[in-house]
């Protein structure tokens, strides 16, 4: 437990040692504290512990008695009282990810369905605060245009940078096609209420208030939340995304880090590189800060072994937890009519009708030995140039012990590679691209 | 029967219309299937009225534009489109989300409906008749529903789903969640205003109705000052679809007494 990251430079080392923080805490408040969040692009790699939070009981007769995972699995499948025992055993691997040398938890909102339990990642983010000291706490993130009011989001971000002094990192997402039809929001505004949301949120967070904010979809007149973010102008905004141009283009624009999420690795290879060219275009250099990849990573003592260990999980993410027929994937409106071509035309596989060495393949997952995974994941920064990196996390109907293992192995044997790396590498290119 | 496709700009927008027959003119307000289609129907009603079938607003080759949001604005669009071609008052036949439309005309204008023909019209609930749901299903699913008879559903529908066409439908469906998705096909509204129609009405709904069932039609036709109602057998929701003679001669019988 106590293989604690090794610093990269002196004067983060109480920065980066929670018991440190705690202390100062302790003494002076939260002052300190606004620390943590400040040298997030000192190491060329962030690393980010994934939690989805599945709800890994289905029914032996899952596969055959239904058609999905989401929107229409009935909630009697959910026991609460199993339930209870897993989000604390979820939150006790959240935080354990931090206690071994992740630099961020994440967290994100799912609705009504048994991939993700995390209708409200704000919730888990904010038992995190209180838990955790030293790690950033990144919702990735909270589907915003699903929101009766995007003030609403703009408060609890606040509240949990305030109570988290400082450490959030605030994705934003539209909702997948599911949760239009679970929460009954129209798809065919999801974009527009998308970026109208973002605008209101990031205008609550830096704008004086009280101002008025006259939207299509969102009114009002007197905005003027409090409490404020700590962080200032507001806490880092992340996309994370399966990628449309739109949302590169977005996210290129307001220089806001891509997260590309559950994608193949050759399509994440094309946002990236969309998103990077998309910055040249305005005149920038995506610094890596700005470029992350989300995969679900496994690692064990043997490649054989973290294969056979992890794939009946990996398989349960992709053809169960995922298990989504086209007609709740993408609701009319929720996807433009290009993309729809490009989708048909492509003939894209879905990846749940995918064996797991094709998944490995294509680059759904991240399994190996630590060497294995190490030497991947290098060749993945470098191909990429990629400056975070989100993985670990209890894959589909993984086991607890299972899940801890893992993460502690690649705590271990692969995180520390990447910071001796750094320090290395870091001193020439410090100052160059960073934004934050 | 020939029939023609015609362009019109009406306000700056792209509106397309099939246009076919001699007579009087009808106006013929589709489902929300079959845009851009001259149907048998059509054609019957051809032999009595100059029909004009134009697209709705996103839907066939009507261009949508970025306002368009609701039924009223479809309302707006009718009459921009009749006062363009000179036509003061006509009989208007609408089906689904067309009769909706129409009724929706009827009320805001009653002095230029001359009868209205519903055939199956969306646009109000019956409180614990559940209304099937075109949004989150399978397209088989749909189309299996939309229909009373499957041979009929296979006469009337695309042979093949290429990709363009699964976009087309895709773009039309947009549309029709922009106008219905909350509240689903109906408008909370409507049931207060229907007494306000002035118009003589016939009402065609399906037996079989399995979109819309059939307490639908009853309701409709007791919010309707001058309504009957008739009830086909052994047909779905899209009436002038799958019953094209049957409903015709309901509707020129009604139209031309």
């Amino acid at each position: 437990m106590a293989n604690r990251v090794r610093p990269r430079r002196a004067s983060s080392i109480a920065r980066l040692s929670p018991r440190v923080s705690r202390r100062r805490d302790a003494k002076s408040g939260r002052r300190e504290m606004t620390i943590a969040g400040g040298d997030a692009d000192a190491s060329a790699m962030q690393f980010f512990y994934f939690h989805l939070m599945p709800w890994p009981y289905l029914p032996r007769d899952f596969d055959r008695a239904y058609d999905s995972a989401w929107v229409t699995l009935p909630n009697r499948l959910y026991d609460p009282k199993r339930g209870h025992q897993l989000y604390n055993e979820y939150l006790d691997e959240l935080e354990h990810a931090e206690r071994i040398g992740f630099d961020g938890l994440c967290v994100n909102e799912h609705h009504q369905n048994a991939y993700g339990t995390m209708p409200s990642p704000n919730l888990m983010a904010a038992a995190l605060a209180r838990r955790t000291s030293r790690a950033k706490l990144a919702i990735i993130g909270n589907a915003i245009g699903l929101r009766d009011h995007p003030l609403r989001v703009a408060e609890e971000i606040a509240m949990l940078d305030v109570l988290s002094g400082g450490r959030i990192i605030s994705g934003f997402v539209r909702g997948i096609g599911c949760e239009h039809l679970s929460l009954g929001v129209n798809p065919s505004y999801s974009r527009e209420r998308f970026y109208e949301a973002h605008d209101l949120i990031l205008r609550a967070w830096r704008d004086p208030g009280p101002f008025t904010f006259e939207g299509k979809h969102y009114q009002v007149r007197y905005a003027n939340i409090w409490p404020r973010p700590l962080q200032q102008p507001h806490p880092p905004v992340w996309l994370p995304s399966q990628g449309s141009p739109e949302t590169i283009a977005f996210g290129a624009r307001h220089r806001y880090p891509f997260v590309s999420v559950f994608t193949p690795y050759a399509n994440a290879k094309r946002l990236l590189t969309e998103y990077r060219e998309e910055a040249e275009r305005l005149g920038y250099r995506a610094a890596p800060s700005q470029l992350g990849f989300a995969v679900p990573t496994y690692v064990a003592s043997s490649d054989a072994r973290a294969r056979s260990e992890v794939k009946p999980h990996l398989l349960w993410l992709f053809r169960r937890g995922l298990k989504i027929p086209p007609h709740f994937l993408a609701p009319p409106g929720y996807l433009s009519e290009d993309t729809l071509r490009r989708f048909l035309l492509a003939g894209v596989r879905a990846p749940g009708e995918l064996s797991f060495e094709q998944l490995e393949r294509e680059g759904y997952v991240l399994v190996g030995s630590p060497r294995t995974v190490r030497d991947r994941l290098a060749e993945i920064q470098k191909d990429l140039g990629i400056g975070v990196f989100v993985g670990g996390g209890r894959i589909g109907n993984m086991s607890h012990d299972k899940a801890v293992r893992s993460a502690e192995l690649f705590a271990r044997e692969v995180i520390p590679h990447f910071r001796q790396h750094t320090a290395r590498t870091a001193a020439p290119r410090r100052g160059a691209g960073a934004r934050r | 029967m020939a029939h023609r496709s015609d362009f019109h700009d009406i306000r700056g927008v792209r509106t397309h219309m099939l246009k076919g027959g001699r007579g009087r003119p009808l106006l013929v307000l589709h489902p929300e299937f079959g845009a851009n289609t001259w149907a048998p129907y059509h054609d019957l009603l051809a032999a009595h009225f100059h029909v004009l079938a134009p697209d709705h607003l996103g839907f066939g080759e009507s261009e949508r534009p970025d306002w368009l949001d609701s039924i009223d604005d479809l309302v707006f669009h009718y009459v921009d489109l009749l006062d363009a071609l000179g036509i003061d008052r006509l009989p208007i036949v609408g089906a689904s989300l067309g009769g909706w439309i129409a009724a929706a005309f009827a009320i805001a204008h009653p002095e230029r409906v001359e009868r209205l023909v519903l055939a199956a019209p969306a646009g109000i609930k019956v409180d614990g008749v559940p209304r099937y749901d075109l949004f989150a299903n399978p397209i088989e699913d749909v189309l299996r529903h939309l229909f009373h008879d499957p041979m009929r559903a296979a006469q009337v529908l695309p042979a093949e789903y290429g990709p363009e066409v699964i976009v087309r439908a895709y773009h039309e469906f947009t549309t029709l969640a922009r106008l219905a998705w909350n509240p689903y096909l109906y408008d909370r509204k409507l049931e207060q205003r229907l007494p306000r129609v002035q118009a003589p009405t016939l009402i065609v709904w399906g037996e079989n109705d399995a979109i819309l069932p059939l307490a639908h039609a009853k309701a409709f036709a007791a919010l309707l000052p001058y309504a009957s109602l008739k009830i086909l057998p052994e047909c779905g929701h899209l009436v002038p679809f799958e019953r094209a003679d049957a409903f015709a001669k309901l509707a020129i019988d009604f139209l031309t007494a």
